[in-house]
């Protein structure tokens, strides 16, 4: 984990409401995990908190990130020009950890599939991806080249106006006995993951499911116990920290 | 560079900056950024006897140079702190501070008997907003102000006890008297100011617990005043904070009467926010020729 002076390289509009940022770091930070996250200034003064952004490629001493314009941090990163510097921490979180398996579904939806996007993109040669991603339209769909790596690919979207007109989680279920999986990742809303929980159950499914979860962070490094999420013995678990990826069984989703 | 220990009741910092309690747990998270044994001290995540959850989420949110928080006092208990945490901040050179707040003046009196001689300070958490009950219930009238700390000073023969004051109250001057009435031997101010900020979308409160505690940048002439008339209307310590973001910060607050600062909000905003702090305020002694920091405490001259 870094605190570094990084600069805008790239900042450029993808889909409707998404833009790309590519960061330029001073220093080689090594790898980072799909899943994984960074916090980084809006370059606002008067924005104090850091957000947060799942990293969607790095190269170690290049970051990358995607991020949906939808407040006034994201609005004011929207706007930054190549060369503004902006403090950044990284890498953060746990990430998806894909050691020892092998085919994998993925189910993504909204901003959730940039941490995705990372998964495949670092581990397709090794491992078969069957990724069933939701979009909201036609105008929202982005980055199906790098998503089109998975072995099998399946792009739905909420009003049909591309790919199958349903979300992602009836996508995958409606193939779900046909997947030979040992692992499934999801990442995108909490209504989103709350249908795969309960359509994994319903199917009665065990293969182990691995979810990275969203929640408004203070510091992004575990102090301040603001972004918890409920675990399933009652407990809280920090969504930066302890998180952002859990296994789904250890959620009160 | 110029001399920047500070005293507080008899315990030696190595230099004025603490860091707030609630923005910096019990410092294992940082210290993977940097060695906090480079600050003056850690106030901790505030504790309870019995462990507490804390509020639904979002906890935190954003206003113009502002943040709200109601984490409302998810800790480990205190017994899990003396266990998990004091052992670590034990190998560190810095002055401990453990923050407690209670629902009941019994709470607040075992909680302060369990800490005595294990820590360096105990700073009484009577400010909290985002609890119902305990924390701020005490924090408001004056007598209660007083009797709480009478209670918890009276657990305490080791341990000097620093009152955490609220500024939403109606007199931060009676109520600091109140505090050293009550035999505090320093107080620290300003806890947040309790606000809100709304989502038009959705026309809710952004916060699940629809109020939070208002902090950083945006708070600082608000603290800065209340910190001078509580040290001009006390004779113990007072610990300044509210909105330090820069040693220029920390060097007003101390002018205006603080003998030392906590920063918390800065911390998000910047992760090396408090040794940055710490360097800027030397370089600002140096520059204008000043040796000591202490030389600075309470040089306001009023217009």
């Amino acid at each position: 984990m870094k605190d570094l002076t990084a600069t805008v390289l790239r900042n450029v509009r993808i889909a409707d409401n998404i833009y790309e940022m590519t960061l330029s770091l001073p220093e080689d930070i090594g790898p980072i995990r799909g899943g994984q996250f960074l916090s980084v200034s809006t370059g606002e003064a008067d924005q104090l908190l850091r957000r947060p952004f799942g990293v969607l490629k790095s190269t170690g001493t290049e970051v990358c990130i995607g991020y949906q314009v939808k407040g006034a941090g994201t609005q004011a990163l929207a706007r930054l020009a190549p060369g503004k510097d902006l403090k950044v921490l990284l890498p953060l979180g746990n990430g998806f950890n894909l050691d020892g398996y092998s085919r994998i579904a993925v189910i993504g939806g909204g901003v959730g599939i940039f941490p995705l996007i990372a998964t495949i993109t670092q581990n397709h040669t090794e491992k078969d991806f069957y990724s069933y991603i939701g979009f909201r339209n036609a105008g929202a769909v982005c980055y199906t080249k790098e998503l089109s790596k998975s072995r099998k690919l399946v792009i739905s979207t909420d009003d049909g106006s591309y790919g199958l007109h349903c979300n992602a989680v009836q996508a995958f279920m409606a193939d779900y006995a046909s997947l030979d999986m040992d692992c499934i990742i999801s990442c995108g809303p909490l209504p989103m993951l709350k249908a795969l929980k309960a359509s994994l159950k319903e199917a009665g499914c065990s293969v182990p499911c691995f979810v990275s979860m969203e929640e408004r962070m203070g510091c992004g490094i575990g102090a301040c116990l603001a972004c918890v999420c409920k675990g399933a013995d009652g407990s809280n678990l920090r969504v930066c920290k302890d998180g952002p990826v859990f296994n789904m069984e250890d959620l009160a989703l | 560079m110029a001399n920047l220990s500070v005293n507080i009741c008899g315990r030696k910092l190595k230099n004025p900056v603490i860091a707030a309690s609630g923005t910096f747990g019990f410092g294992k998270e940082y210290d993977e950024i940097y060695d906090i044994s480079f600050l003056g001290g850690i106030s901790s995540k505030g504790l309870t006897l019995k462990p507490r959850l804390g509020n639904a989420t979002p906890r935190i949110a954003e206003g113009r140079s502002v943040i709200l928080n109601a984490v409302g006092l998810q800790n480990p208990g205190v017994e899990e702190f003396i266990r998990e945490d004091l052992p670590f901040l034990k190998t560190k050179d810095i002055c401990i501070i453990a923050n407690v707040a209670g629902a009941s003046y019994e709470d607040y009196e075992n909680i302060c008997a369990r800490l005595d001689g294990i820590v360096d300070i105990i700073e009484l958490n009577i400010s909290c907003p985002n609890v119902k009950q305990g924390g701020m219930a005490f924090g408001v009238k004056p007598d209660m102000v007083q009797e709480v700390t009478r209670v918890s000073k009276g657990a305490l023969s080791k341990t000097p006890l620093m009152v955490k004051l609220s500024p939403n109250v109606e007199s931060i001057i009676v109520n600091s008297q109140a505090a050293a009435k009550g035999g505090a031997d320093a107080i620290s101010l300003v806890n947040t100011f309790t606000g809100m900020v709304i989502d038009a979308e959705r026309r809710r409160p952004v916060l699940a617990n629809n109020t939070g505690g208002v902090s950083g940048a945006g708070i600082k002439p608000i603290a800065l005043r209340m910190v001078y008339e509580a040290a001009h209307s006390v004779q113990i310590p007072v610990v300044g904070m509210g909105g330090i973001m820069t040693g220029l910060d920390a060097i007003e607050f101390m002018m205006a009467g603080a003998c030392a600062v906590q920063v918390g909000t800065a911390n998000f905003a910047d992760a090396n926010a408090m040794p940055r702090i710490i360097s800027e305020m030397n370089a600002w002694l140096d520059a204008h020729g000043v040796q000591d920091v202490n030389d600075i405490v309470d040089t306001l001259t009023l217009n």
